[in-house]
């Protein structure tokens, strides 16, 4: 009795519990069933560029922002956010948490590129989906590659997805061969992209953005001839980048994705309404930057200010009607008669760091604050690679061979678009390249770039030193030029090794 | 549930029957306890083997060879009654329950056995030990009283939970123990009114617990509610009522101090002073900000319940409300408690259940309102004393920080404006029906169902609080989750005992079943008050998600003991678990256990008077661990990766593989060996419970810290290493009566040594406890050390001038470059010439040396006094808040130390104030590391019960009033708020890298706790 009963016990149970174990996850799909179609490459490649806008590891994100801002001779950043003080004032170690961050970021963006270059290789798409797909894929590897070797120098280069536990420990290459891989892949894009897209499609990587980003590259290897020829590019048919008239509407929602834009981060309101979610529907699809940035009269958290190294840079050259230059208003706000900031005047803020003036550029400053969502995000797409950045990059790629009279011209789009007088075609190579640097400064003031052209320019120490920095004493190039490689890393990663000078 | 364990004790004792010889004298009579039979009972004419045993009615005869002899009457769980039988025919004999750990009935898997045939290793808890003392939780009541088991009270917070570790960190996943209730796994035991528990039972080793196979390798935790007893119905009551303080709070500067250290810091680092410091003489004391949270806080809980029973039925049903107020301003706790068991019994057939219903509300702290403060009791000690507390025109009514400071909220108007309340409705039946098939075997069918039903709302009122936290609309979020168990066992029991062999067979088939979903939505910018999604208008959130895991057991024990001398058990469990892929499904888990009760043996005679009774026993097992998330072994696709695309700025729905899985994921095991003593001495007055155990946790179930590299951005889980703790465990108790004065002592010692053997690739670490808002974590986990061995730069005093500074080179480098006099010198351990985080060295772990309880119940006459101390001792602490609080880098309040910082006139051993801190004096080191031995007066109770004779003329059966007191005092060098840390986050391994870490910034105070209460039966 007893043996048949758990017999037939037994028996039922084994019956119904083979299935009963087969429990699949009802919350998402798997990798098994994607990568199938067109729609399924397509939403990873939303996945693989959204990272350029994350919180805290995007490069456009706030964090982003400080980062490759705050190290600069015309950037302050306050006493709040530690990571960010320490970077800022040059007292950061390898476990100050933003640099990190991006790094880690980085690698999400080249992870997520990855798969999509893998995958395509073998999913029933057509040839040309293949080839769209790796191109724009491979720009958005190489771009991530840039960011590491422009902050970090030697990192692990990382071009296929991990089939084994073993290929999760990559040791770091030179730069140089960081170098070698993003342009490589920024030539392929080139030839795989295309030179725009339909209406729905504005904002995905172009032939354009590819050929400006691989003549960026190029300068930053001193390879001026192939600098000038992906730059010259872009001056003709059948590529239309021009100047906005207005320098200030690229710094407004309204006029995103404009004739100057070769490649911007796309910001909008239509997502979810957490700036800190994560990854997931709930995430704003904005920026908190420009909240972070407001001064704290209109409840903002005024994490930064411009220096009077950057004020006095601004005020050095006025235009042909005498006035201020227009990228003055438009970049910064100081008591200049008829201020006004936030719709009020700007008497009515106070200046708590010393320095002379506020940050306007990619502020909200038109309306009364930074939270008419009520969620802190900001909808002005943020400019990764403008016009007037390629231009002044041009001028620099033919003023370094020599050909100062050919860099006039460029130079002089980038002057007469800010109400200034022209130059005159004698000036001396050195002169050129005082006058491309001076341009630099004030044209792309929080876009991102100071920091690291004194860099290639081999102006970091001198710059530094000799501007009103807070920290500047603690500069030392031999550290700073680079960040460490993050503490995270060399927790987790037992084949990669520190940087030189950490 | 009584008499089934009664039968089963009473064919135990079959065996020890023997034959009668003459026929001189036949004595007959009735052994009773209580005035109710006790069958099964050995009765022996004390020096010979001539005995007998009782019947089902407790009657027995026994035919002895003259008058002159004695009786003795044994059972298990009474005291032995020795009888002269002084030519009496008829000896009606009453025994008394004996409470001694020795020889009482434990509760195992599926079942219960005696602590003499007992091999396993198994700590028992009675009722009248867990006698309320005015905490909210069983757990919390527990604390020091099992050897082996680790309880750390997280603070004060109303109805929070606690860490319960059996026997040291196994796992880096879910290092909780599985709890039954009534049979019935329920996630947590927080719900349960201590008063309605009869027993708790802990299965500690490997023998004991392999009955539940895949979840027991942290520990089984066995409760069983009260049971009612045959006879006329019973009514108790008892009422508590006291009221709780904030033991302890952090010395910081009041304004005027904060200022003169502020500007100090400032023009140390040459920058200027902020402007709310310039004079610091008109600040004056400012607000205190820790006075502005605290409340003295009333706690209350009534409990009534009634059981009895009849000659097929038993009943036992109770109510109970607690209600508690937090010592935090706002916060609170309360419980509803319904419970009702009973059985049936008609000829073969026996039905009966236990539901356990409960309702509980939290208003919980605010959380941090995305500052740097942390929660409000993060934010009063950085607050800076010179901001006020209200502003009556602002949005809220609450002031705050402005200028440029660092953003830390005021803690007020964070209890005020933010509503943080969560709801948990519990049901949790088990339903069986047991039908005896033959004789000695049963088949048993057993339903167990929990559904927890929670809910939480938070609501934050529009505000503007000072210029740094703005919420101009009202938020508002909600959500709602379901979790359920549902499981089924059958069982077939069968029991038998021929001669001196007694055998007790078990199998059984088990599915369980459990499953999750949950639903939140939120909005914002409801007006006027409103506070319903409807109302709101912006900001609209939605989101929900499902999981489910399914489990499947077939496990069987063996028990057989000859002649109560030798003892084997043997058990066997086979699990398949829907966590893993298909190849590694199964895990098989056996154990066995052998013991030897050598006072059972005729030589041992002689050694009686020494040592009265003497076990030995020894286990061997495996077990398993699947407590990881669902879905592991596949690799995913998240949805909901967006970004923002077209000419119109439309939402692009994103998806991708964002973390890597292992499709080769299989069973966590556990290996285990215990050898142990049972000791009485003294007739067993004293006893001693001594283990020894080796526990090895192999194929460790670990999310993996992946290189940054890597790119993923979820941890996977993988199969990566393996940690043996190894421990003894005493447990000692020592009971005496002395005319009306009876009094017994226990105490309780535990010493564990925890090692990763060995960890991922070989070489991985994995860093734990970042402990404050920025900075570098305090911990490393890698092999050959304890988990969460604190890994720090070490600081070598203070640099008095320049010489010193300068001297602290390598090869003519500054090793400090940045240091200047008043800085700290910091040890460069691996001799490179520069500080950094490849200087932390070795310098202790947060697992102590030991840890131990001890105390002792006395009565004398109607009076009793229990009294019960606790603690540890050699376990290290990260102080996360000192940190914060003596960095002096960022603009907001600091300790008073700060007062003694170095100054050129002043050179103490505290560091400069220097705001900017070039030097890292502030950075994560040896500075904040501290002691966290701990002696703590965890109870004290005084009672007086009322005299019979009063009490019998108003019908009342006992009442008993009592004073007592909850953490009277902690003697520790710990300078935090709590050397008790025991951060818990509901069964994750978040908390086991970081244990001793504590993290000022979202801590929650311990309370001291007065009460006074009274117990009636009627």
């Amino acid at each position: 009795m007893k043996k048949y009963i758990i017999i037939s016990l037994i028996t039922l149970s084994l019956a119904g519990c083979k299935k009963e174990l087969e429990v699949v996850n009802p919350n998402v799909i798997t990798t098994e069933t994607f990568w199938k179609n067109d729609a399924d490459f397509q939403s990873a490649l939303a996945a693989t560029y959204k990272v350029f806008r994350d919180v805290n590891n995007g490069y456009w994100g706030v964090r982003g922002v400080e980062l490759t801002n705050g190290r600069g001779d015309d950037f302050f950043i306050r006493n709040d956010v530690q990571a960010l003080y320490q970077l800022s004032t040059f007292t950061n170690t390898p476990s100050t948490g933003t640099p990190s961050s991006i790094f880690q970021g980085a690698y999400t963006g080249i992870f997520r590129a990855n798969q999509i270059i893998e995958n395509a290789q073998t999913a029933p798409i057509s040839e040309e989906s293949k080839k769209q797909y790796t191109a724009e894929a491979q720009f958005i590897r190489a771009l991530n590659y840039f960011h590491l070797a422009i902050n970090f120098g030697n990192v692990p280069i990382i071009t296929t997805v991990p089939t084994d536990k073993s290929q999760y420990f990559q040791p770091s290459s030179p730069e140089a061969q960081v170098w070698q891989q993003i342009i490589s892949d920024f030539t392929a894009a080139k030839e795989g992209l295309p030179e725009s897209y339909d209406e729905k499609w504005v904002g995905r990587a172009t032939k354009g953005a590819a050929i400006g980003y691989l003549g960026k590259a190029y300068l930053y290897n001193e390879r001026w001839a192939d600098a000038e020829n992906e730059f010259k590019l872009l001056m003709s048919a059948p590529f239309q980048y021009d100047l906005r008239p207005n320098f200030a509407d690229n710094f407004r929602p309204e006029f995103d994705n404009n004739e100057e834009s070769v490649f911007e981060i796309q910001l909008q309101n239509v997502g979810g309404v957490q700036p800190w979610a994560g990854e997931n529907a709930n995430e704003a699809l904005g920026v908190t930057t420009a909240q972070e940035f407001a001064p704290t009269e209109v409840a903002g958290w005024f994490e930064v200010s411009p220096t009077d190294t950057m004020f006095v840079e601004f005020e050095k050259e006025k235009t042909i009607t005498g006035d201020y230059d227009p990228r003055m208003y438009a970049s910064i706000v100081w008591d200049y008669p008829g201020a006004m900031y936030y719709n009020r005047p700007f008497k009515e803020f106070k200046l708590v760091f010393g320095y002379q003036s506020m940050i306007r550029k990619y502020q909200n400053w038109w309306n009364d604050n930074e939270q008419p969502n009520g969620n802190y995000i900001s909808e002005i797409n943020e400019k990764a690679m403008r016009f007037a950045d390629v231009l002044l990059m041009y001028a620099e790629a033919l003023t370094m061979q020599g050909k100062v009279v050919e860099a006039t011209a460029p130079v002089n789009r980038v002057r007469d678009r800010a109400n200034l007088a022209e130059l005159p075609a004698t000036y001396s190579q050195d002169e050129m390249m005082a006058e491309i640097r001076h341009q630099r400064m004030i044209e792309l003031f929080r876009e991102g770039h100071r920091f690291y052209d004194l860099k290639r320019w081999g102006l970091l120490e001198q710059e530094i030193k000799n501007s009103d920095k807070v920290g500047r004493e603690f500069f030392d190039p031999a550290r700073h030029a680079y960040f460490p490689i993050p503490q995270n890393e060399l927790n987790t990663n037992p084949n990669i090794e520190q940087n030189p000078g950490w | 549930m009584k008499k089934r364990l009664q039968i089963l004790l009473w064919i135990s004792c079959l065996c020890i029957t023997s034959v009668a010889y003459a026929q001189n004298l036949t004595i007959k009579g009735r052994v009773t306890s209580e005035n109710e039979a006790i069958p099964g009972v050995n009765v022996v004419l004390k020096g010979t083997t001539t005995g007998t045993s009782t019947d089902m009615d407790g009657n027995y005869s026994l035919t002895v060879p003259d008058g002159n002899g004695t009786l003795i009457f044994t059972y298990i769980g009474y005291t032995p009654e020795e009888v002269p039988i002084n030519n009496r025919t008829t000896l009606d004999v009453s025994l008394v329950q004996d409470i001694q750990t020795l020889s009482e009935v434990v509760v195992v898997g599926y079942g219960t056995q005696s602590r003499q045939s007992l091999v396993g290793s198994v700590a028992s808890i009675k009722a009248e030990e867990l006698r309320t003392q005015g905490v909210n939780t069983i757990q919390k009541s527990l604390q020091g009283r099992v050897a082996g088991v680790n309880i750390e009270s997280s603070g004060g917070s109303p109805g929070s939970g606690v860490r319960i570790l059996v026997r040291g960190t196994g796992s880096f996943n879910n290092n909780d123990p599985l709890y039954i209730v009534d049979g019935v796994q329920v996630t947590n035991i927080n719900n349960l009114s201590p008063s309605d528990i009869a027993s708790i039972d802990i299965l500690k080793d490997a023998s004991a617990a392999a009955i539940y196979g895949s979840r027991a390798a942290n520990g089984v935790v066995l409760i069983t509610t009260k049971t009612g007893t045959k006879g006329e119905p019973r009514i108790d009551f008892n009422v508590y009522a006291g009221l709780q303080s904030v033991t302890k709070k952090i010395d910081v500067l009041n304004a005027s101090e904060w200022a003169r250290v502020s500007n100090a810091a400032h023009d140390a680092a040459g920058l200027p002073r902020l402007d709310i410091a310039q004079n610091p003489e008109s600040l004056g004391e400012g607000t205190d900000w820790q006075s502005e949270i605290y409340q003295v806080a009333p706690t209350q809980s009534y409990e009534l319940g009634v059981s009895g029973g009849g000659d097929n039925f038993t009943y036992s049903l109770s109510g109970g409300y607690f209600d508690q107020n937090g010592i935090v301003r706002k916060t609170d706790y309360n419980r509803l408690n319904l419970r009702l068991k009973t059985d049936f019994t008609k000829g073969r057939l026996k039905i009966g259940e236990s539901v356990i219903l409960t309702r509980e509300n939290w208003r919980n702290m605010a959380g941090g309102w995305g500052g740097q403060g942390g929660n409000p009791v993060g934010s009063a000690t950085k607050m800076i004393p010179v901001f006020q507390v209200y502003d009556a025109n602002a949005l809220g009514g609450f002031s705050g920080a402005s200028g440029p400071v660092v953003n830390v909220a005021n803690p007020v108007a964070q209890l005020y404006l933010e509503d943080p309340t969560v709801n948990t409705n519990t049901v949790m039946a088990n339903i069986f029906a047991e039908l005896t098939l033959i004789d000695n075997l049963k088949y048993k069918y057993n339903v167990g169902y929990t559904n927890t039903f929670g809910y939480n709302y938070t609501y934050t009122a529009p505000y503007q609080v000072g210029a740094l936290f703005q919420n101009l609309n009202s938020d508002l979020s909600e959500s709602r989750n379901q979790t359920s168990f549902f499981l089924q066992e059958h069982t077939l029991a069968y029991d038998k005992a021929f001669g001196r062999h007694n055998f007790q067979a078990l199998a059984g088939f088990g599915l369980q079943k459990n499953t999750f979903r949950s639903l939140n939505g939120s909005r914002s910018g409801m007006p006027g008050g409103l506070q319903v999604l409807d109302a709101g208008t912006t900001n609209i959130a939605s989101g929900g998600l499902a999981r489910e895991n399914v489990l499947e057991s077939y496990f069987g024990r063996f028990v057989y003991s000859y002649d109560q001398r030798y003892l084997l058990t043997a058990n066997f469990r086979r699990d398949g678990s829907s966590r893993f892929g298909r190849a590694y499904r199964y895990g098989n888990f056996p154990s066995l256990a052998l013991g030897w009760n050598l006072s059972n043996e005729a030589f041992y005679e002689p050694f009686r008077s020494y040592v009265s009774q003497l076990k030995l026993r020894a286990s061997y097992g495996l077990l398993g661990n699947q407590e990881f998330d669902d879905y592991q072994y596949v690799a995913s696709i998240p949805g909901n990766l967006n970004y923002v695309i077209g000419r119109d700025q439309q939402l692009w729905v994103g998806a991708i593989q964002q973390a890597f899985a292992d499709p080769n994921l299989k069973w966590e095991e556990s290996e285990s060996i215990n050898v142990g003593a049972d000791l009485g001495f003294f007739n067993n007055r004293l006893s001693l419970i001594a283990d020894y155990f080796i526990r090895k946790n192999s194929d460790l179930l670990l999310r993996v810290p992946l290189p940054l590299s890597t790119g993923s951005t979820v941890n996977p889980v993988v199969n990566a290493g393996q940690i043996t703790n190894r421990g003894v465990e005493l447990a000692l108790s020592y009971n005496q009566e002395i005319n009306d004065f009876s009094y017994q002592l226990t105490g309780t010692f535990t010493a564990i040594r925890n090692k990763v053997d060995q960890l991922g690739s070989g070489s991985q670490q994995i860093s734990g406890g970042q402990p404050t808002h920025h900075g570098s974590s305090a911990t490393i986990t890698m092999a050959g050390q304890p988990v969460g061995t604190f890994y720090l730069i070490k600081t070598d005093g203070i640099f008095n001038d320049t010489d010193e500074v300068t001297a602290h080179s390598k090869e003519g480098k500054l090793i400090q470059p940045n240091a200047q006099p008043g800085d700290i010198r910091f040890v460069d351990a691996n001799n490179d010439g520069i500080i950094s985080e490849d200087d932390r060295v070795n310098v202790g772990n947060p697992n102590p040396d030991f840890s131990y309880g001890f105390g002792g119940n006395a009565r004398w006459r109607d009076f009793d006094l229990s009294v019960f101390f606790q603690g540890t001792h050699g376990n290290k602490i990260y102080n996360g808040l000192r940190q914060d609080l003596e960095g002096m880098t960022l603009e907001f309040n600091y300790g008073k130390s700060t007062l003694n910082a170095w100054t050129p006139e002043n050179p103490t051993d505290f560091p400069r104030a220097v705001i900017n801190d070039p030097n890292y004096n502030s950075r994560t080191s040896d500075r904040f590391l501290e002691s966290g031995s701990y002696l703590r007066l965890r109870t004290l109770q005084v009672g007086y019960t009322l005299p019979k004779a009063l009490l019998e003329r108003v019908k009342i059966t006992s009442c008993r009033v009592y004073l007592g007191f909850d953490n009277l005092f902690t003697l520790t060098k710990y300078n935090g708020y709590n050397p008790d840390l025991g951060r818990y986050s509901g069964g994750t391994s978040q908390g086991i890298f970081d244990r001793g870490v504590d993290f000022g910034h979202v801590s929650y105070p311990l309370a001291r706790t007065s009460m006074l209460g009274l117990q009636l039966s009627l």
